[in-house]
């Protein structure tokens, strides 16, 4: 009862469906996530980016209760999942990235198991598992061994399981991988779907442009620590709105860095080896005026080239620590 | 759902899972042969030359007892690879992620496979009383055949509970089930041998408290007052009941506080 009505308090005190602060966890002397805060509300579909060992299924696996944060804690629908799983879970449905499944279950067995797990009554289960497997254009293998699946099959049974009890909200980790192009369209229309039903969406994901199309907030992690976490439009603002002249030299020097960041329209201009990114304070055909300016400054210009920088630019300079 | 609705799905979830492993099948089939195998060898015996005498009444104890050594592989094999096959087969995100305690998900991985267990051991002394029946006819003291079930299933959760910590405390199947069959044999050899030389001390061993138990309670309850082929011992038996409850919950205790405070690892396998 104690437990019960803590939890309400917090319900009312935080918006948010997901609540994760000042995590810190260490494997042995390794520090895998240090201090990572962020918040999800009712929704919001929150797409969670970082190189490969940046932390992101740390995080996962802390929310879904499976490992313990050294310091920090998980708040889900009010409850932490660590202390008090049935009440934090029983509204989650978790899809992990190329799942291993009981594969001595039929994906109907197994999806009546998981059913069960949530306490759903036969009828209901009976009728989630038929719209479910119907839902993922797994109709026909209902009764078939997993054993037998391909993997893109497998992954499209994982997000039927992750959905059989209705969640509030659904954590997926890398939920396309695997799949062909036809079934990942099919479920990012799905997301995008169930996420106008009021469900709140995370997904870890390596692919930038299907957090794009889908994700409403993205959060990115490097080595342990956010480094953004926000509105997309917030960092398509801050980061693919702009514009940048690239520019490809023989040789770059100091002068000629120099030189152009003193120019008008630049905001700042960038050196990666022999390339030069010139980020513009606004969307203007400056190349003339660079090229002239290299040449002042007895550069030789190799290639130059006026674009939009993209999420991938933005994901790329957030985790360098642009942000 | 309550703590007990989740504790039974759980345990009908691993029912489900030993009996999809051909190997703890393979070992019942083999429990039941070898069992077949020593009542027709002790037929032959009686044929050719033994007089059948009072003793082949009660050969019923001795069929029922004599798959004991595939019952504690059984226990064995089933108590290893519970936690830890969830572990290498990286099942135990997908249950574990779901709204249940650890220690509820524990309980019903414990209460299904040993269970289960205590199926194959009904199931064995089931074929050897009507083995008994077959090859030597009316048998007396039947009425207490459950009861000496319940002693081997009693009996059997020293070596499950042992491969189940070790299981959990490991993680990895192959390994615990050696750990365990390992002090199954080094017990029994070292049990023997302390026997011998100092006879009450073999009794700290888990195999004589395991392969005692049954076998005293049949004493104390049919063979001493009936025949006097084995005078009744007591103290014993108590000794042998209480060092099995022992044993077991302090295995028990200890995967407990294994899964409550470690991480739940990832795929290993």
């Amino acid at each position: 009862m104690r437990g019960y009505v803590k939890n309400c308090v917090i319900c009312l005190a935080s918006p948010s469906v997901l609540n994760v602060s000042n995590l810190t966890k260490y494997y042995g002397k390794f520090k895998a996530l240090d201090s990572v805060s962020f918040e999800v509300e009712k929704g919001w579909v929150y797409g969670y980016l970082g190189p490969n060992g940046a932390g992101k299924t740390t995080t996962i696996r802390i929310m879904l209760g499976l490992l313990k944060p050294n310091q920090g804690e998980v708040q889900i629908a009010g409850a932490n999942p660590s202390k008090n799983p049935v009440h934090a879970l029983q509204s989650v449905g978790y899809a992990s990235e190329l799942p291993t499944l009981q594969t001595f279950f039929t994906a109907e067995q197994l999806l009546d198991f998981m059913g069960k797990m949530f306490g759903l009554p036969m009828q209901t289960r009976r009728e989630k598992t038929e719209q479910l497997l119907d839902l993922v254009g797994l109709k026909e293998w209902g009764k078939k061994k997993i054993g037998t699946y391909s993997k893109g099959m497998v992954q499209r049974l994982s997000v039927a399981l992750a959905l059989i009890n209705d969640p509030m909200v659904l954590i997926m980790d890398e939920p396309t991988i695997g799949m062909d192009p036809e079934a990942t369209a099919h479920f990012r229309s799905l997301f995008t779907s169930l996420s106008k039903d009021g469900k709140t969406i995370f997904i870890s994901s390596h692919l930038l442009d299907e957090v794009q199309r889908i994700c409403t907030h993205v959060g990115m992690i490097n080595k342990g620590k956010i480094v953004f976490s926000g509105p997309i439009e917030q960092i398509l603002e801050d980061f693919t709105q702009q514009w940048v002249v690239e520019a490809e030299l023989e040789k770059v020097t100091e002068n000629i860095v120099s030189s152009l960041k003193a120019l008008m329209f630049a905001k700042d201009v960038k050196v990666d080896g022999n390339k030069l990114t010139i980020e513009l304070k606004e969307k203007k055909d400056v190349r003339g005026e660079i090229s002239s300016e290299i040449f002042q400054q007895k550069g030789v210009l190799l290639s130059l080239n006026l674009r939009k920088i993209t999420l991938e630019d933005a994901y790329l300079q957030a985790l360098k620590g642009g942000q | 759902m309550d703590a007990l609705g989740r504790v039974a799905v759980i345990a009908g979830y691993e029912w489900r899972r030993a009996l999809a492993k051909k190997k703890v099948l393979a070992l019942i089939i083999l429990a039941i042969a070898f069992q077949t195998l020593i009542m027709v060898a002790l037929r032959q015996l009686f044929v050719g030359g033994f007089s059948i005498n009072e003793a082949s009444s009660l050969i019923w104890i001795s069929g029922v007892l004599e798959g004991g050594l595939f019952v504690q592989l059984i226990a064995i094999i089933v108590g290893g690879g519970s936690m830890s096959e969830e572990y290498e087969h990286g099942t135990a995100d997908i249950l574990l992620s779901k709204p249940i305690k650890r220690v509820e998900y524990m309980s019903g991985k414990f209460l299904g496979g040993f269970s289960l267990l205590a199926m194959v051991e009904g199931l064995t002394t089931f074929v050897g009383v009507i083995l008994s029946l077959w090859f030597f006819g009316a048998q007396s003291g039947l009425q207490f055949a459950p009861l000496m079930f319940l002693a081997i299933v009693y009996s059997s959760l020293i070596f499950f509970c042992l491969s189940f910590m070790f299981s959990e405390l490991f993680r990895g199947s192959t390994i615990a089930m050696l750990f365990a069959l390992g002090i199954l044999f080094a017990s029994s050899i070292l049990s023997t041998i302390l026997g011998f030389l100092y006879g009450n001390l073999s009794r700290v061993f888990p195999t004589w408290a395991a392969t005692s138990f049954p076998p005293l309670l049949m004493s104390e309850l049919i063979t001493a007052p009936s025949t006097g082929l084995l005078a009744a011992d007591t103290g014993a038996l108590y000794e042998a009941a209480l060092i099995i409850a022992v044993y077991a919950i302090v295995f028990i205790l200890i995967a407990a506080f294994r899964l409550l405070k470690s991480d739940v690892t990832k795929k290993t396998a």
